[in-house]
């Protein structure tokens, strides 16, 4: 579904990716993790063509990315993304939020869109919210719209940059077990997450990243039953102090 | 203080003065409609990738806001009439102050709008692009359907304050001996040697005026901050 | 339509033979500058004072301060113009205007009219600056500022107003411009600035085109030194590790 050859890319001198390789088979769920600035989020966002790479190619579903005759808005418009920030627009209600991609995008009417939106509320439990705006909402809330939106789309496979890292730690699970519920569906996953709980659930493999590398490409059993760096080991016993 | 006043040329002339005033917002009206569009244009043009439009932009919006509104004006008074007549065919004779001081305005007012709107434009979040785009938008889209319409929301109590500025600053068209609202003033004051009355009258009605719309433009602005 | 191109118009002498075109525009140059620059002296004195009053813990003086901001941000320019130079000399108390009229020659009234004018308008806007300046400063300064001991005027002058001016450093930037930009108002009543100049430039000469350039360049070229000089100012002024100070 999504192959990721030797991508690199640097702002100025700065390398912030080196040499990324991994694939992403159909209905598998990845969790990439690693400390900040490790370059995580921008891999992500390099898959569907938010942040340019320099070298290297990514394809997704068969399509190159890179290529610049590739048309993304088409190619990102069958990508669900979860942002950390949510990003839902606050100047429209729940409603028209989920709504107006598919409507302005995908050319679905007005009617098709609206029953396609409520049904996929319902289903993240925020049906009685259809009508307030983001603003009215909490964290978690606003980051359950913003899944059921990216879902409205009929997104083949689904993104998620640092989704539960904005949030206050009472709302992480909430969110969390959307997207439980999601990768046993069957979907295709790329997740940028610390959740290490959610990795032990769900996840098929595993990816560490540090200083722009993967470092680690791994099952999930062996990631977390012996990984071969160090790096990645620090790391995991950082994350279980917490 | 011995001055005597005399307010009794006042009561006469109000239809001419209210003449004037018609002036005054007419050209107030038009020059806000174009600034806002041109403005937003400019600022769209100012934020693309493209260079050599960004440039034409910052040119556009730093040359004239680096010079004084007395001297676009005369500028337009000097060029506009001559292309207007050539372009028409227009008798040497027909009156084109009015649609000079308008074309005058609006250009100038343009380049403020603008910047206003970049602004707006930039105060919204990075992330509502990349959101925007990754639900497959088109640059357009994005601009369209969730930038604007945020900036604007965001700039209306900016856009109707320099609103308030450029009606004050319509009566500078006193350098075209255009009769606008504080031309015609003047003028009334001139003619019964009343100046002393009619400078105070013209000072007090633009307060009245500009004062009560900033009032409303301030409540407005409290209540946005408050949702 | 064709035009003659002629810029060697600036080098000829003006009618009465005792300078040429070029000293006409240079004096209206001069004059500009002189004017703007002690409009903007009595602008930062009153705007600052103003400034201070309007955030002062006491509803009469804070009054007094709106009050003056918001009579002289709603009229426009040339209407207090006006009413400067035509009004005030006639109502003036204690035959102060009769001096004015008698004593003073046409251009210095002319001047001073101007002056006192762009003083008093910009400095409504300085006012307004200098106010958001000092409300932007953490509230926990004022009160370390008192907690010291510090009297209330003391906060001001040691704690609040040496920060906030460096916060407002930008922001009179573009005010300083504008009472450049503003001064060629004054050109009508009859004050030979720049503008002015140009314009006498266009009735003698006929090239209104070389006149209004030449005039419009100067204009650009006071816009480049006053923001190179403010840069210099900000830069000076900036305080390391605080916000802004980037």
């Amino acid at each position: 579904m999504i192959t990721i050859e030797k991508v690199s890319k640097h702002y100025g001198s700065f390398q912030v990716l080196t040499d990324c390789s991994t694939r992403v088979a159909k209905g598998e769920v990845v969790v990439v993790c690693g400390p900040s600035g490790s370059g995580k989020s921008t891999l992500i966002k390099c898959v569907n063509g938010l942040e340019p790479f320099q070298a290297g190619t990514i394809t997704v579903n068969g399509v190159s990315v890179g290529d610049p005759k590739t048309n993304l808005s088409k190619l990102r418009s069958h990508v669900g993304m979860v942002f950390q920030h949510f990003e839902l627009f606050p100047h429209m209600s729940i409603t028209d939020n989920l709504t107006i991609a598919q409507e302005k995008v995908l050319g679905r009417n007005k009617d098709e869109a609206r029953d396609k939106g409520l049904k996929l509320l319902d289903r993240v439990g925020l049906k009685a919210h259809a009508a307030k705006f983001p603003g009215q909402l909490s964290g978690g809330q606003q980051q359950r719209v913003a899944i059921a939106r990216a879902l409205a789309m009929d997104p083949i496979c689904m993104l998620f940059d640092e989704p539960t890292s904005a949030l206050d730690p009472e709302m992480i699970n909430e969110v969390l077990d959307v997207m439980v519920e999601l990768a046993q569906e069957g979907m295709t996953m790329m997740c940028v997450t610390h959740e290490m709980g959610f990795a032990r659930k769900v996840a098929n493999r595993v990816i560490f990243m540090d200083k722009g590398q993967i470092v680690e490409d791994d099952s999930k059993d062996a990631f977390f039953g012996a990984p071969r760096s160090e790096r990645a080991r620090q790391f995991l016993a950082k994350i279980l102090q917490h | 203080m011995n001055y005597e006043f005399d307010w009794s040329s006042i009561p006469g002339a109000l239809p001419f003065l209210w003449e004037g005033m018609k002036v005054s917002l007419e050209i107030t009206v038009i020059a806000v409609i174009f600034g806002i569009v041109w403005g937003t244009l400019l600022a769209m043009m100012r934020l693309s990738p493209v260079k050599p439009l960004a440039m034409f932009a910052a040119g556009y919006v730093n040359l004239f806001r680096a010079i004084p509104l007395v001297m676009v004006l005369l500028w337009f008074f000097l060029i506009v009439p001559q292309v207007l007549r050539g372009a028409f065919n227009l008798d040497p004779n027909t009156d084109v102050r009015l649609t000079s001081a308008m074309i005058g305005f609006a250009l100038f007012e343009s380049a403020y709008y603008s910047e206003i709107i970049r602004a707006g434009i930039q105060s919204v979040p990075k992330g509502q692009v990349s959101a925007a785009s990754a639900l497959g938008m088109s640059y357009a889209q994005a601009m369209r359907l969730v930038v604007l319409p945020q900036a604007f929301r965001n700039m209306v109590p900016l856009l109707l304050t320099q609103a308030i500025v450029l009606f004050q600053d319509t009566s500078l068209v006193y350098v075209s001996a255009l009769a606008d609202f504080f031309g015609a003033a003047y003028k009334v004051g001139d003619r019964d040697g009343r100046l002393v009355e009619l400078l105070l009258f013209a000072g007090a009605v633009y307060f009245v005026l500009c004062f009560s719309l900033s009032q409303v433009v301030r409540r407005l602005q409290k209540r946005m901050a408050m949702v | 339509m064709s035009y003659n191109w002629n810029w060697g118009i600036f080098g000829n002498p003006v009618p009465t033979g005792d300078t040429t075109y070029l000293g006409w525009m240079l004096s209206g140059l001069q004059t500009t500058v002189l004017l703007s620059l002690s409009a903007w002296v009595i602008a930062l004195a009153l705007g600052s004072l103003m400034g201070v009053l309007r955030t002062v813990p006491h509803k009469g003086l804070s009054g007094i301060a709106a009050a003056y901001v918001e009579v002289f941000r709603n009229i426009p320019l040339l209407v207090q113009l006006f009413i400067w130079y035509f009004v005030l000399p006639e109502v003036l108390p204690f035959g102060l205007g009769e001096r004015f009229k008698q004593d003073l020659d046409p251009v210095t009234q002319q001047f001073v009219s101007a002056m006192v004018c762009l003083g008093f308008f910009t400095s409504a806007r300085v006012c307004e600056q200098v106010r958001s300046g000092i409300n932007a400063l953490p509230r926990g300064q004022k009160n370390a500022g008192l907690a010291l001991g510090f009297t209330l005027p003391q906060t001001y002058r040691y704690v609040l107003l040496p920060m906030a001016f460096r916060l407002v450093v930008p922001p009179l930037t573009s005010e300083f411009l504008n009472i450049f930009k503003n001064s060629a108002v004054c050109s009508t009543i009859g004050l030979l600035e720049l503008a002015a100049q140009g314009r006498q430039l266009v009735d003698y000469t006929a090239q209104p085109y070389e006149s209004f350039i030449a005039v419009t360049v100067l204009y650009l070229i006071i816009n480049i030194v006053v923001m190179l000089l403010m840069r210099v100012i900000e830069t000076r002024s900036r305080v390391p590790g605080y916000i802004g100070g980037k």
